[in-house]
């Protein structure tokens, strides 16, 4: 079976697996137009296939030429956000395409791996080899941050908190792959803490409540923390064969909010259990470990950078989104990859899947 | 190379993620699926029926009957306060007052909040035909307590409320709840066991906001039992119609088992006042009054028994042969004890014990008192079980008091003198009796020499359970003892000088027995007594009239005639 297959294959059938999860959510729900949430998963899931084969049969040297473009599509796109994007529960993150609702933000951190992988793979003119680990402060990591640092800084403003540090982990992951000095990454992020008290004022309050109840979700149980709360006791109540599909209390009589999105996890885990988390476990990390190996394979630095990152950001979505599910990360509005409602994850997801299998193919 | 230890550090956070999944999901997770059925199931209580009371003949004398409430539902306020408004205009009622019933009667949005309670059933129509298109308005039936004869049956059956906090904290562990309805006082509360209802539930799945999804269970309301009691209800209402407006009361038992026929008991309150709250302000008073309404004085109320002792103290005498049929004294009216003078209420001249029963003779009773001592009272009237509860199935019952000089020692620190026993022997001084121990002595010489106990319930669920309550013993007195004081009880009755020479009159078809009594109050009206029984041959009644501070024996002799020339007229005898 090819890596192509595989990966197809995989991603698909956490999808399948997302669309049962999203039906039993809206299950209970009066209204109609929540009860077809499923089938316009189905819609973006089926488009999302389609994107991946684009993808997957556009050769990816050919991004390396378009990186700039696409750099300033992304920082046009999230401009665009400020003058015409939509405010849906008290954040302006969305685009209005013809019939649905965009979010920039996603294809943001696709582009900046595009790019950073781009930045860190561009070779002397002398030497064939990479030589970021002999680059100084200035080029290795200074210049770069300056780069991410726009869309992330607009990102930061929208207000969109989840998106903004996942951007902020993939710079440090891909400084860390492509070679760089360890004490610049080091030295970053001890002034990073050194500055949280001076990036707390900067922060609104809906998220610095966020963070203090990630800290004791008891402090606010009917406010900011009932979300942690009731996912816990989604996830826990589940118990070790889960309650069965469509049996799930919490999710379906709306204790859990948010059940069919950011949510969704505690949501399959109520009604499938521990041995159905197991299963979507290994699922998820047989997705990471084809793009880790697809990238370990190649000798093309560009490509092992861009596979690795790929790997790396779906890698950490799936990671905290399922931390902040079980109250191990503070909540941030972030889909879980491949399983949460919503067309622009589902189709930037798959894009970067066909990136991936592209790069395994390509010899 | 960095990829490898990439690779590495995103699997040991799998694992980190899975323990912490085992954690919630396997260690926590009977804990976490408890709080889940927390949130989402309910429990919407079912009402049942009390259980009926019927009297020994079948008559209803404790019903229920179906009030309305008029229902809102919570679950959208803005629909509910129109609701409210549209209401207050059918029911012609202060929208005001049912938005604060419905403010204060919230309990959540899936259970309906009663606004109006005990509407009745004309409303309740009018209601039904106008409400329109309100949907969220509906008229739910609830069971509550009727009482066809009102303040007839106050005592002896009690009344229902809600369950006070007292009652609670000794019945919470037997299943009763806060708010439970239940029996206060008679036999509503001595058998709140068999009468109460259990209650039924309906267990729902309800949504984040308390909207009810779906049904999962339901229980059924179980009603409580029947139960039918040995009183017959003719009698009580002509006990009731006989003791009228008097302080005091009436027992009627039937001595060959110890049933009590009747029992009624003066002031008294009318049950259904504790049923319609709505008049709050007819029954405040009751508890504070100072005629005390609420208190049984056939069982609770403890009072001297004047003369009518008179029948242990010649038991004790004839007993113990200090006195024996030819024995006699002199009365002129008075005699001395120590320093004290004691008075009779007449100049007797030579009594013996016939005449001294038949004419109550203070004088012939000191000189007996006295030669018997206080001990040997005490320990005949503790045969004729005073100083002890009857054992009656009513709550509250007390035991009275029986003195003696050890008693006065030991609680009072005083010493007993001879004038103590002249009076303890014409049932004065600190005896203290209860007018049920009294009728129940009267049945000793009715029955022939048998103690009962009294009882009044007699059926469950049409369960016959008189076998169990039925308790006779043979009291430890010699057989012509008894019949002496039971031919002296009858010319009492028939001779012409008797005290209760009222009682033979053509009116009467039935030869009665009987004592009088007159019990000396300080600084108020004297007690008067009359304890008796009939037919005298085979007798089938014994009757206790006590008149608190009602004057002399003399009146409790008057409404004991009325009552047996009623009965007879009735043709209960």
């Amino acid at each position: 079976m090819s890596a192509f297959t595989r990966i197809l294959l995989i991603a698909f059938l956490i999808a399948c697996i997302g669309i049962l999860s999203i039906y039993s959510s809206t299950f209970q729900v009066e209204n109609a137009r929540w009860h077809s949430l499923y089938l316009r998963q189905l819609l973006w899931v089926l488009l999302g296939l389609v994107f991946f084969i684009l993808a997957a049969n556009f050769n990816y040297r050919r991004l390396w030429d378009i990186t700039y473009f696409l750099y300033f599509l992304a920082l046009f796109l999230l401009v665009l956000v400020f003058a015409l994007g939509i405010i849906r529960l008290g954040a302006q993150r969305w685009l209005k395409l013809a019939w649905f609702n965009f979010q920039p933000s996603e294809i943001v951190k696709l582009i900046v791996i595009i790019f950073l992988a781009r930045y860190f793979s561009s070779k002397s003119d002398y030497d064939l080899s990479l030589d970021v680990h002999k680059y100084g402060l200035a080029r290795s990591f200074i210049l770069p941050f300056s780069y991410v640092a726009i869309p992330v800084w607009l990102i930061m403003d929208q207000p969109d908190l989840g998106s903004a540090t996942i951007i902020l982990f993939i710079f440090l992951g891909m400084v860390y792959l492509s070679g760089a000095k360890l004490r610049y990454i080091f030295s970053f992020l001890l002034s990073g803490l050194l500055l949280l008290p001076v990036f707390w004022h900067f922060l609104r309050d809906y998220q610095r409540d966020r963070l203090l109840v990630f800290l004791n979700p008891n402090v606010d149980p009917l406010g900011a923390g009932y979300t942690v709360i009731q996912s816990k006791i989604a996830i826990g109540s589940g118990g070790l064969f889960g309650k069965g599909w469509l049996g799930g209390t919490q999710s379906q009589l709306h204790f859990l909010p948010e059940s069919h999105t950011d949510f969704i996890f505690a949501t399959f885990s109520e009604e499938w259990g521990f041995c159905g988390v197991a299963v979507l476990f290994v699922l998820y990390y047989l997705l990471i470990r084809e793009g880790m190996l697809a990238a370990e394979s190649k000798d093309d630095s560009f490509a092992r950078l861009l596979a690795s990152g790929i790997s790396m950001m779906f890698c950490i979505q799936v990671l905290i989104n399922i931390a902040m599910n079980m109250g191990f990360a503070p909540v941030v509005g972030l889909p879980l990859p491949l399983m949460s409602y919503g067309g622009s994850s589902m189709i930037v997801t798959f894009i970067s899947l066909g990136i991936l299998a592209n790069i395994a193919r390509q010899r | 190379m960095r990829i490898k230890i990439f690779r590495w550090l995103i699997a040991l956070v799998f694992i980190f993620l899975m323990l912490g999944l085992a954690d919630l999901q396997l260690r926590q997770s009977k804990k976490l699926r408890q709080l889940s059925n927390k949130n989402c199931l309910r429990l919407i209580p079912q009402e049942g029926c009390r259980g009926k009371i019927l009297d020994r003949n079948g008559e209803i004398i404790v019903d229920n009957y179906l009030s309305y409430d008029a229902m809102v539902l919570a679950d959208s306020p803005l629909k509910a306060s129109q609701a409210l408004l549209e209401l207050a205009r059918i029911l012609n009622e202060d929208p005001d007052k049912l938005k604060r019933a419905f403010r204060e009667g919230f309990i959540a949005p899936f259970m309906p909040v009663a606004v109006a309670k005990n509407i009745d059933i004309r409303q309740a129509i009018a209601l039904e035909e106008l409400k329109g298109g309100m949907g969220n308005v509906f008229i739910q039936p609830h069971p509550l307590r009727k009482y066809p004869y009102a303040r007839m049956t106050s005592h002896l059956i009690g009344y229902v409320n809600e369950i006070d906090h007292w009652r609670l904290t000794k019945l919470a562990d037997y299943g009763y709840k806060t708010k439970d309805i239940m029996g206060f006082g008679g036999v509503e509360e001595k058998y709140d066991y068999f009468l109460r209802q259990e209650e039924g539930a309906l267990s729902v799945e309800v949504d984040h906001r308390g909207r009810l999804v779906r049904v999962i269970g339901f229980k059924p309301s179980k009603d409580g039992k029947e139960l039918s009691l040995t009183v017959d209800i003719k009698a009580q209402k002509i006990a009731e119609d006989a003791l009228g407006q008097k302080s005091g009361c009436v027992i009627l038992m039937d001595p060959n088992n110890g049933e009590i026929i009747a029992l009624s008991s003066h002031p008294d309150f009318n049950p259904s006042d504790f049923v319609k709250k709505r008049s709050l302000d007819s029954f405040s008073d009751l508890f504070s009054r100072k005629d005390s309404p609420l208190t049984d004085r056939a069982i609770t109320g403890m009072y001297p028994p004047g003369s009518v002792f008179k029948l242990v103290v010649a038991s004790a005498a004839l007993e113990t042969k200090k006195v024996d049929l030819d024995t006699g004294f002199f009365c002129s009216g008075s005699v001395n004890v120590g320093k004290r003078k004691f008075a009779c209420w007449s100049k007797h001249g030579q009594q013996d014990l016939m005449e001294a029963i038949k004419h109550s003779c203070n004088v012939f009773f000191y000189r007996t008192g006295l030669a018997l001592g206080p001990d040997l009272i005490s320990e005949y009237a503790l045969r004729f079980s005073f100083g002890k509860t009857t054992g009656i199935d009513l709550p509250y019952e007390e035991s009275g008091l029986v003195p003696s000089p050890i008693w006065r020692k030991v609680t009072r620190f005083k010493n007993w003198y001879d004038g103590d026993t002249a009076n303890f022997a014409i049932g004065q001084g600190d005896l203290l009796v209860t007018p049920l121990q009294v009728t129940r002595m009267m049945a000793v010489f009715a029955n022939q020499g048998y103690l009962v106990k009294p009882y009044i319930l007699r059926s469950v669920s049409g369960k016959d359970i008189s076998g169990y309550q039925k308790k006779i013993s043979r009291i430890p007195l010699k057989e012509n003892t008894v019949q002496y004081i039971r031919k002296a009880l009858k010319e009492t009755v028939s001779s012409p000088g008797g005290t209760a020479h009222i009682l033979s009159d053509p009116q009467i078809p039935v030869s009665v027995a009987g004592k009088t009594g007159t019990a000396q109050v300080s600084g108020s009206l004297a007690h008067g007594w009359f304890a008796g029984f009939f037919p005298f041959d085979n007798p089938r009644y014994v009757i206790c009239v006590f008149l608190e501070n009602g004057g002399s024996g003399y009146w409790a002799c008057g409404v004991a005639k009325e009552i047996i020339e009623n009965m007879s007229l009735k043709g209960l005898i």
